[in-house]
């Protein structure tokens, strides 16, 4: 069953069209990369899921709901959550103020008045998002500033605010762009290991990264869907060659 | 931790300041100034605390809040002279008032972030420091200003001296103690975030604008009450209650204390009267250039204001293991 349904999505900057007649559907729990030239349309269409642009013409449709007019912070309360390219965090606050800020978010919505409660009385929603933090490896962080970690425990700890208000649909920007081999690695091993359940939606240039994780995978070329299937099938496709090689007539 | 213990720890700011702050009658004289003065600081302590609610939580810098200052000052002036001498209709009318009006100038300023939204409400607070002085002159009294209050009163209580010091400084502390709760709570959270990540927030499911509003109202309201409190202080309302120059004023009490500490603008508001009052008499005309000078220094060298001195401090002397 497809959890996202993205059917006939079109967007144009002035005379730029950025995505034509897109047609998509995500199944559900599994991991689907999306890949592409530069310019394809890769993270215009992750903009259009997660409420940043309003196309033109088409729906969006997430688990029966449509995704289109609604606000950024609704979409992430029905259930997706983005990993950006640069690592989004907050970076004067504590690790663990970071992953509790998702773990209130998830108990009450995107606005509630509750202006004297104690966060600390919570212990239950603290230890949850301690065990969050900790899940990901970051235990030794806890109280540390989130701006001072090393790029890789950034990302880690997006991950972790991310995944703490359980989304069903995780969308990933380039999440090893910028990174060394060693951290590539590591990050392939947190998104093997991540819960089971959660559907992925991955922009990636790395194909390492993209053939270690996909199950499926869409390309994006001129803000079309050229080619889609296993990665087996994507390796030989005669049009995915083309694009990339930037042979692709207009 | 025992229940005990953390009471102490949240509470300890609040304790000591309301230990200092109802015992200024007996030691603020000693040190020079008109009589009156510790109220006038404690009712700018108000209007700060609520201040650092916008600024030193969302990060958001408005050069307009003495609109609700002043708006609520008239207000109280003008029920204290034709409704009832009893300050509390006065007070609450004057508070509703300001905040309708928050609510609106919020919804409006809110949408813009940085220097605009500085400059769209300094814009609007000298919209409204010209209606005072042009179209609603009949009710403000224009340049002479709003006079001729009677005596305000707490039911049968005359508020004069050290009845007006103790009912301020009691809300003060009560103002105090409800804006450490609300640091303390999600919504305190939320308002922080604002100031580090806006997206980042909004991609975690929170609506940031209503966080925003509610932060932007919340300080509205600290300085409606810190401009009725003004009026029961001194029944007297100027047209430069709503000027920029006030405006202006907070923004440096605040920097110059320690920006999102909430005790730091304190410090701050303290310093600055105490400064102006006092201190000026030594200094002669020249007092503004020293002020100046202080405001630079604290600028370059502690950007934290007063509160990054006092922790530079405690850092060097008072350092034990588990840091506090």
């Amino acid at each position: 069953m497809a959890i996202l349904d993205i059917h006939q999505v079109s967007l144009s900057f002035g005379g730029l069209k950025a995505l034509q007649n897109v047609n998509l559907k995500i199944e559900k729990g599994t991991t689907h990369a999306l890949i592409g030239p530069n310019g394809a349309g890769k993270s215009t269409l992750l903009n259009v899921l997660t409420g940043m642009l309003k196309p033109d013409d088409g729906s969006v449709m997430f688990d029966g709901k449509p995704l289109l007019n609604v606000n950024s912070y609704d979409i992430n309360q029905l259930g997706i959550a983005k990993v950006f390219q640069t690592p989004a965090i907050f970076p004067e606050m504590t690790v663990l103020q970071n992953v509790t800020i998702p773990v209130f978010a998830a108990r009450d919505g995107s606005f509630n008045l509750n202006m004297f409660e104690g966060r600390s009385k919570q212990r239950p929603l603290i230890e949850f998002a301690e065990q969050q933090i900790c899940e990901l490896g970051l235990e030794n962080h806890m109280h540390s500033m989130a701006g001072s970690l090393s790029r890789g425990d950034k990302r880690r700890l997006e991950m972790a605010i991310c995944l703490a208000n359980k989304p069903r649909l995780l969308l990933l920007d380039e999440p090893t762009a910028g990174m060394a081999r060693h951290e590539t690695e590591k990050t392939i091993e947190l998104l093997k290991s991540m819960q089971d359940g959660i559907t992925k939606v991955i922009v990636e240039h790395d194909m390492n990264v993209v053939f270690s994780l996909a199950e499926k995978i869409s390309v994006l070329a001129q803000g079309q869907i050229i080619a889609e299937g296993s990665p087996d099938e994507i390796k030989g496709h005669p049009k995915v060659i083309e694009a990339y090689l930037g042979e692709a007539q207009v | 931790m025992t229940t005990q213990n953390n009471f102490w720890q949240h509470n300890r700011t609040v304790l000591i300041f309301a230990l200092i702050a109802l015992t200024m009658p007996f030691w603020f004289p000693l040190m020079g100034g008109y009589s009156g003065l510790d109220t006038k600081i404690m009712i700018f302590c108000i209007f700060v605390v609520g201040f650092d609610i916008l600024l030193g939580f969302t990060g958001y810098l408005s050069f307009g809040h003495a609109a609700f200052f002043g708006i609520s000052a008239y207000v109280t002036g003008i029920m204290l002279k034709s409704f009832s001498d009893n300050i509390i209709p006065a007070i609450l009318v004057a508070v509703l008032a300001a905040t309708v009006v928050a609510v609106i100038i919020g919804l409006l300023t809110l949408k813009r972030t940085g220097i605009y939204f500085s400059i769209l409400t300094l814009a609007f607070a000298e919209m409204f420091d010209s209606m005072a002085m042009s179209m609603l002159q009949k009710w403000t009294g224009g340049e002479n200003g709003l006079t001729g209050m009677p005596t305000p009163m707490l039911f049968n209580l005359k508020m004069q001296g050290d009845t007006v010091f103790y009912f301020v400084t009691l809300m003060a502390i009560l103002l105090f103690y409800l804006a450490k709760r609300i640091e303390r709570s999600p919504v305190g959270l939320m308002m922080k975030a604002i100031k580090c990540n806006q997206t980042r927030l909004e991609f975690t499911g929170i609506n940031a604008r209503k966080y925003k509003l509610l932060a932007f109202v919340i300080s509205a309201v600290y300085a409606a009450i810190a401009g009725a409190l003004m009026v029961v202080y001194e029944p007297f309302v100027g047209h430069e209650f709503l000027g920029w120059h006030q405006s202006g004023e907070i923004v440096i009490m605040s920097v110059i204390g320690g920006v999102g500490t909430l005790v730091g603008p304190m410090l701050g508001a303290g310093f600055m009267l105490y400064f102006e009052n006092v201190l000026s008499v030594n200094l002669g005309e020249q007092w503004l250039l020293v002020l100046g000078a202080i405001f630079m220094a604290v600028v370059i060298f502690m950007p934290g204001g007063f509160m990054e001195g006092i922790a530079r401090l405690k850092k060097r002397y008072f350092t034990t293991v588990d840091g506090e």
